[in-house]
């Protein structure tokens, strides 16, 4: 297994920025998956689990 | 290395593909088990002999066989036995997967004693006894109250004591080290005994299904973003790194980093790493995450439940956390006087797991069609048929004996459904021994002072943060705001 290699590696990458489509994927993922949490937590609400 | 791309269930291009995958031989062992414990529905037990261990002080006394129609045997009888079939039959396994016969049985011998000695030593009383009656009908005056599901941490204890101090006798065990493989028969049979259990109570169990969904938004869409954005921005991991990270750490450990890895076209080193940090930090969290669920969640069982499967990372991990903290709850709340039912607590935790797993090809299609037309524009672009390719099938397993056992359940007459819960009694203790063994598997696996030398600490870094400062958290948030309130229905 690469030890002292993949260390090397992981402290010298090059940066790279964040490009729009990562930005949007994550804006994306957060909103919609938050948005979904709250229609789904009301739903619960109007259903509550029971025996 | 802690893990290999061998022991992640990843064939590397180099090697001879075989046949049948590890996904796949563990739906059908898992199915076979299941339809050989359905004989006892037409009064012919096959799997009788299955040994169980009981709470004692009388070594004589721990062992027994599940089925008195084999009594005769003993439980060094049935120790013996079971051994034997699990080592035929996983030996099979072996030969399809194209592993070394010998070596594989060997080390499983050893793997097998090594996992049930430490169950039999998690089932004596002073480790496993909960209540003062208990205490009192075993003659002693204090235990450690583990319940004998204890033994699930002795042995992963032991796993880690050999991984850490013993290497080279891990080295040697490494053949039949396969939690992926175990926990997966595992999961397949506890669908059957999820649905004798919620066969009882369907409304609260479709409710918690539909609970269950949450925790899909949670580790998809909240958690993988920024644990994405944490790795991207914070710690300066390029893209190749952090979208593996992220998918380890946010979805389902080993399974989702292999499968992100290979779709953004990572280089197979990225994933495999991963692994290796899901799987140590999966064992620190099952060491701590049941008994603080014991502790402060244990009037919210379902809560607890839910918990496992959201914070604990690879299924193996997760399912088994689930199953120390039902026992634990259950026996805080019997000490209270309330007794619940076994089986919901770590239904709930299996049902989060299963539903965040089925959507793990999807996922790695979603961001493998970002990467290859979007990031890194190749000739090789993401096909439809990856999530089919990635799809975990013990999931059809898990499904199959669920929808069979609820079937039974529910749709034949009452002089067979009433045989049912022993027919999937039966099953569930093989289910109990797959769980004993990846536990096991899992604590060999966790080479923590080579991980460290292998100069992963950036990474660590970013799992530290991000698990203990973020998914362990909201998890918790999310699991009381969906599953608070939903009790288990209490023991008959």
């Amino acid at each position: 297994m690469p030890g002292p290699d993949l260390q090397q590696e992981l402290q010298n990458a090059p940066p790279e920025p964040l490009l729009p489509v990562e930005k949007k994927l994550i804006g994306w993922s957060l909103g919609i998956g938050l948005a979904l949490l709250v229609v789904l937590l009301l739903v619960s609400r109007f259903v509550p689990a029971s025996l | 290395m802690s893990v290999t791309a061998e022991t992640a269930g990843w064939s590397t291009t180099a090697e001879p593909r075989p046949w049948i995958t590890e996904d796949w031989l563990s739906v059908w062992i898992g199915l076979g088990i299941f339809a050989l414990a359905l004989g006892w529905l037409w009064g012919v037990d096959l799997l009788g002999w299955v040994v169980t261990t009981s709470v004692w002080i009388d070594p004589s006394q721990a062992l027994g066989t599940f089925s008195k129609a084999y009594g005769q045997l003993g439980g060094p009888g049935a120790l013996a036995v079971t051994y034997l079939a699990l080592l035929a039959v996983l030996t099979a396994g072996a030969r399809v997967l194209g592993l070394d016969l010998r070596r594989f049985a060997i080390a499983f011998t050893a793997v097998f004693a090594f996992a049930y000695a430490s169950w039999i030593i998690g089932s004596y009383a002073y480790v496993a006894v909960v209540t003062p009656a208990d205490q009192q009908k075993f003659g002693i005056g204090w235990s450690l109250k583990l319940t004998n599901e204890g033994g699930y941490v002795v042995a992963l204890l032991l796993g880690l004591i050999i991984a850490n101090f013993f290497p080279r006798l891990a080295e040697w065990l490494k053949e039949a080290i396969r939690p992926e493989l175990y926990i997966k028969i595992a999961i397949v049979i506890l669908g059957a005994f999820l649905a004798v259990t919620a066969a009882g109570r369907l409304t609260l169990a479709t409710s918690l299904l539909w609970r269950g969904i949450a925790a899909i938004i949670e580790a998809y869409l909240i958690y993988w973003a920024v644990v994405y954005y944490i790795a991207r921005k914070w710690f300066g991991f390029n893209r190749e790194w952090a979208a593996p990270l992220a998918s380890g750490i946010s979805i389902c450990g080993v399974s989702a980093a292999i499968a992100v890895g290979g779709a953004i076209r990572a280089r197979p080193i990225v994933p495999v790493m991963v692994s290796s940090l899901v799987v140590i930090f999966a064992v620190v969290e099952v060491l701590i995450l049941p008994f603080l669920a014991q502790s402060f969640l244990w009037q919210e069982p379902m809560v607890a439940g839910a918990w496992m499967g959201l914070a604990v990372k690879t299924d193996g991990a997760a399912v088994a956390g689930g199953g120390i903290t039902e026992s634990l709850i259950l026996a805080k709340a019997a000490a209270e006087g309330i007794r619940y039912q076994p089986g919901w607590i770590l239904g709930v935790t299996a049902t989060v797991k299963v539903f965040i797993d089925i959507f793990i090809g999807i996922w790695a299609f979603v961001l493998g069609y970002i990467w290859t037309r979007h990031i890194n524009p190749t000739q090789d672009g993401a096909r439809v048929g990856e999530i089919w390719q990635r799809f975990p099938k013990f999931i059809i397993g898990f499904v199959l004996t669920f929808v069979v056992g609820l079937a039974l359940a529910l749709g034949t007459p009452t002089e067979i459904s009433s045989r049912l819960p022993a027919a999937i009694g039966e099953a569930n203790t093989f289910r109990v021994i797959f769980f004993i063994l990846t536990f096991f598997s899992i604590g060999v696996l966790s080479d923590f002072k080579r991980l460290w030398q292998e100069g992963i600490g950036k990474l660590a870094a970013v799992y530290v943060l991000s698990l203990f400062g973020f998914v362990i958290w909201v998890g918790l948030i999310i699991s009381w705001l969906f599953f608070a309130g939903v009790k288990p229905p209490l023991a008959s």
